[in-house]
């Protein structure tokens, strides 16, 4: 198999959902058979192109001599566009029954499927400046799906996503420019390219490069302090906080960073250096953080972000311990959290869709009426806090090894840590499913409702800009239903769901070939 | 071959989740007879089955089964040893007698579906934290048995027990997360992660970590300690324990809570090995943290008023008992803890069973509510009192053979100041005991005679609703009767365990003799 083929999976999806509104579809299935169909062929592609692994690289064009767009396919891009590939079918697949309710579907399924293509491009970038260009391109393609809605808060959801992106790119640019001064070249290689003859004596000027793009990238990854964009682009339609805020978009800033750390600059270079105690001591502190913030949040969506900023900084701990071993945890964790996220999210869409309650303490005895739906959100909320059997629980344990066995002093404080946040997982996650499942519903809450968004109206007038005017925006977005009326959601949504909890438990019940494969990635590196 | 093992485990699960999932509301039939008899066949002939089974499995030698591997070196795999063996019979005995017990008393509670689905997974999870063999096969059903054991806290679904139940997790999940943190350690520094008797620990490894090694043993001590209700995770027990169920309560106090003791037996014995810790701070925390609640648990029994919270905080003392009784680390101490593991299952499955009668048949849940009960129920008071004599330790019954042991592995063993404090302790808590338990006895047998002066008293301060007070002053327990016979007999059945271990103990501490000296 060739290296042109890499390109055309890169290109496939971003041609393909381009075309989405210019193609005169007769009809809304129309429209969803075609989006389906580009996505699931550009996976099938992809997941044949990593089974035959083509050699060589393929470059895209050249800027200069020496900078060009380039992909080839090594271990680790492997593993993240098979993660992006197996999941997006199924995304796309629940976007059709959430979207229903929603307007401009066919802008929504445009930016959709090309953000599928420029991940893929991160995914398979050969170079820094590739990668760097996708990475760009991400942002931009992404920002309009997180605007979706286009009410006032998410706009401003939508401005904050790009100070903070645009913002991490500068600094993450300028390790790009100098890995291209002082490596023997800007390709990925294991174990890192720099010179150390062009280097010198400018170690300390190095590492602190380091530190900047390491802090850079990790705005993607929602690493403190760079974590509050996402929890408030939470606003976003559910496939989108599902795929890109769980999934696609962070775990390329925690790819990216694993990039940089193992691949660039190179393990031996930092390993032991007080660049990886000045990157170690905010990825520790946001693990704790992040959950500590879920604990308090009461917007469903919101809680499973900030769970999310918690989770990704477990990736960059484990990227962040330097060894071969960290890197095996980190991917373990990017793929565990990627199915468990995406599964609790999309059971958070479909109560969202469902019954239009967003906030958690609307939700007492919502699973006596979407069994279905909550089981599935019990299971991963067990996932997520680490249950043995299921996938959490292995991502855990590598990561611990990892860190046990590093011997860095605050590897011991991060186990600590990883511990303090799972028992603030089993909290916020648990008081869902028991509130679901063993409260009584409170009376009368539809009309409640009315009355407070009556009076809400009344004062908006007067309080356009005050927050109180953007809660009644989001109130109004969803209608409340009755909660006889609540009902489990249809196939399109429960499909998706029953595969992620099939795939948990797989994971969590058969992992040794997932961490063979990923000790075989991590084998390259010294 | 011996893949039978897994029937125990699996059977009663299986049954258990088929009961939960949701029926059509026609076949529910909650108020007719005729489903609730079928629902009680089922479950007490799945529970009777298995129960047999893990006995056979048990006592049939010692069996072993890899299920399959979790992890390179981390097999889930289950193996019967002599320690199995104790707390695999001990928890059958008592989960079969409790539950034939919750046919009756459940009655008044509903829900009964639900209930005896947990009930039954609950037991099947026990069965496979008793013969798991190896760390990580531990922790997996230790979570579980957390899991699967708040349904039951929850039961009645009132706001109350909601957050107890919730409390009971957090504690509980806190303490797993400090046996895991153990774990990873002991991983790193062990030979092998399978219990072995006297421990597996690579003391060439572990030079030079054993700062690290010990505070991670603490770190687990306390974390499966929060289950045996050990300070300073304490604090879930009297408030989950008496919002469940009777029979519920019965089980996590006489049972799960050992289950916490099961756990440290095996770390501490199984995989450490009781040399590490020998004369370190470890030890030293270990005895003092399991004194402190030793002496709190039976001062705030004491102060307590209600019945079923009592006895909660009996559990919290009394169950310390046998972590003091491990944490000396002399063969006599363990000796010690594990007949009072027994004996204490015994006794207080039948004192959490008297109260559910009380609350069952009269709706009495404070202690000054049952003066005089002995004349309306004098069988179950009497079994009560078996009980309460069996706890507070009078010879012959059963809980002096252990406190005797304990006291005995306490001055034996080289443990400088706490030779003589421990014991001490220990005598004055079974003094308190004796103050808790046998006031509530002499109150239901010989009620007070009020003084004319308190009767006016009283009647003056009611005045004001007159009818209440008529209602008040003709006897609350008027109308009161002695216990159905499907609820006395279990009750009658751990009495009569309570005194006649204590009279027979030979066997018993014969085969709790091989047991520590197999370890130490």
């Amino acid at each position: 198999m060739r290296a042109f083929f890499l390109a055309v999976l890169v290109l496939l999806p971003i041609v393909g959902g381009a075309l989405i509104p210019l193609l005169p579809f007769r009809d809304r299935k129309q429209m969803m058979i075609y989006t389906e169909g580009v996505v699931l062929l550009n996976s099938l592609l992809a997941l044949t192109v990593l089974f035959y692994r083509p050699e060589g690289a393929f470059v895209l064009f050249r800027f200069t001599s020496n900078l060009s767009l380039s992909f080839s396919l090594d271990g680790l891009g492997t593993v993240f566009a098979a993660l992006i590939s197996v999941l997006w079918p199924l995304a796309t697949l629940y976007a059709f029954e959430y979207m229903s309710h929603e307007e401009h579907e066919k802008f929504f399924f445009m930016f959709y499927t090309m953000t599928f293509g420029i991940t893929m491009g991160i995914a398979l970038a050969e170079d820094l400046v590739t990668m760097y260009c996708f990475y760009e391109m991400l942002t931009l393609v992404t920002l309009p799906l997180v605007i979706h809605t286009l009410t006032r808060e998410a706009v401003l959801a939508g401005r904050t996503y790009l100070y903070y992106s645009l913002g991490g790119a500068a600094f993450a640019f300028i390790g790009v420019i100098f890995i291209l001064v002082y490596g023997t070249s800007a390709d990925f290689v294991a174990g890192g390219v720099l010179d150390l003859t062009k280097i010198g004596s400018r170690t300390n000027l190095l590492l602190l490069v380091y530190v900047f793009c390491f802090f850079g990238f990790s705005v993607k990854a929602a690493m403190w302090p760079f974590s509050g964009w996402l929890p408030k682009a939470g606003v976003a339609p559910t496939p989108v906080t599902a795929l890109l805020h769980a999934v696609a978009v962070v775990k390329a800033g925690a790819f990216a960073t694993m990039r940089i750390t193992y691949y660039s600059f190179g393990t031996e270079f930092l390993r032991g250096t007080w660049a990886q105690t000045a990157v170690l001591i905010p990825i520790v502190f946001t693990i704790v953080y992040g959950c500590s913030r879920a604990l308090k949040e009461t917007h469903l969506k919101r809680r499973l972000a900030w769970s999310t900023v918690s989770n990704l900084s477990y990736i960059l701990f484990g990227t962040a311990l330097m060894t071969p071993l960290g890197l095996v945890g980190a991917l373990c964790h990017m793929i565990c959290h990627a199915v468990i996220k995406i599964c609790s999210f999309f059971c958070a869409g479909a109560v969202i869709c469902q019954s239009g309650r967003e906030y958690i303490h609307q939700l007492d005895g919502l699973g006596k009426k979407m069994p279905k739906v909550f089981a599935i959100f019990t299971v991963s909320g067990l996932a997520l806090m680490g249950v043995p059997g299921l996938a959490g629980f292995i991502s855990k344990w590598n990561l611990v090894k990892a860190a046990l066995d590093s011997a860095h002093p605050l590897a011991v404080v991060g186990v600590a840590a990883l511990m303090i946040s799972a028992l603030l997982t089993a909290i916020y996650m648990l008081t869902i499913s028991v509130r679901a499942f063993v409260l009584s519903p409170k009376e009368e809450e539809s009309t409640e409702m009315s009355l407070c968004e009556d009076a809400q109206t009344d004062r908006s007038t007067s309080l356009k800009d005050t927050s109180d005017g953007v809660e009644e925006e989001e109130a109004a977005a969803h209608k409340i239903v009755p909660y006889d009326e609540v009902k489990d959601p249809g196939w399109m949504m429960l499909l998706p769901l029953t595969l992620f909890v099939a795939a948990m438990l797989v994971i969590g019940l058969h992992p040794q070939p997932l961490i063979d494969a990923f000790t075989q990635i991590a084998s390259a590196i010294q | 071959m011996e893949i039978w093992i897994l029937i125990p485990v699996f059977l009663p699960v299986i049954v258990g989740v088929l009961l939960l999932l949701p029926v059509k509301q026609e076949d529910v039939g909650d108020g007719s007879k005729e489903s609730l008899t079928r629902l009680h066949t089922v479950t007490a002939a799945v529970l009777v089955i298995s129960a047999v089974l893990a006995l056979l499995a048990a006592w049939s030698g010692d069996n072993s089964y890899t299920w399959f591997e979790l992890m390179e070196g981390i097999p889930i795999y289950f193996q019967v040893d002599d320690i199995s063996r104790l707390f695999v019979t001990v928890f059958s005995i008592a989960w079969v007698l409790v539950c034939f017990y919750a046919f009756t008393y459940m009655e008044h509670e509903g829900k009964e579906r639900r209930f005896f689905g947990f009930y039954l997974i609950v037991y099947g999870v026990l069965v496979a934290l008793c013969f798991s063999g190896n760390l990580v096969t531990m922790y997996l059903f230790y979570e579980l048995m957390t899991l699967t054991s708040m349904p039951m806290v929850l039961h009645s679904g009132t706001r109350e027990s909601i957050m107890a139940a919730l409390k009971y997790l957090f504690y509980s999940m806190c303490g797993a997360y400090l046996g895991l943190f153990a774990i990873f350690f002991l991983y790193k520094y062990c030979d092998s992660i399978t219990f072995t008797a006297g421990g597996t620990l690579n003391l060439a490894l572990a030079q030079g970590h054993t700062g690290i090694l010990l505070a991670a043993v603490m770190a687990a001590l306390i974390g499966f300690g929060a289950k045996a209700g050990m300070f300073p995770l304490h604090a879930w027990l009297p408030t989950a324990h008496p919002v469940a169920p009777a029979p519920a309560s019965a089980v996590l106090s006489g049972i799960i809570a050992k289950a916490g003791v099961l756990s440290i037996v095996r770390v501490v014995f199984y995989i450490v090995g009781a040399d590490f810790i020998r004369g370190t701070w470890v030890q030293i925390a270990w005895m003092t943290l399991s004194l402190l609640t030793v002496f709190m648990g039976s001062m705030l029994a004491f102060r307590e008023k209600i019945v079923k919270k009592r006895l909660a905080y009996s559990t919290v003392s009394q169950v310390s008992y046998i972590l003091f009784g491990l944490s000396v680390l002399s063969p006599i101490g363990m000796e010690g803890a594990l007949l009072h593991v027994v004996f204490h299952a015994f006794i207080k499955c039948a004192l959490f069973l008297t109260a559910g009668i009380f609350i069952y048949r009269a709706g009495l849940s404070q202690v000054d509510q049952l003066e005089g009960i002995g004349k309306k129920m004098p069988k179950t008071l009497w079994c009560f009192t078996f009980a309460s004599l069996a706890l507070v330790g009078i010879p012959p019954a059963s809980g002096f053979i252990s406190k005797w042991y304990l006291a005995q592995g306490a001055l034996e063993a080289n443990v400088g100041v706490f030779g003589w404090v421990g014991p001490a302790v220990l005598l004055l808590s079974a003094l308190l005991t004796a103050g808790y338990l046998l006031s509530i006895v002499t109150n239901g047998f010989f009620p007070k005679v009020k003084s004319n002066a308190h009767v006016a008293i009283a009647a003056e301060k009611a005045a004001a609703p007159e009818t209440d007070v008529a209602q008040t002053q003709t006897d609350p327990l008027s109308g009161v009767t002695e216990a159905p016979l499907g609820m006395l007999v279990p009750l009658a059945i751990f009495a009569a365990l309570s005194i006649l271990l204590g009279v027979f103990p030979n066997p018993l501490i014969q085969f709790v003799s091989r047991i520590a000296t197999a370890v130490m």
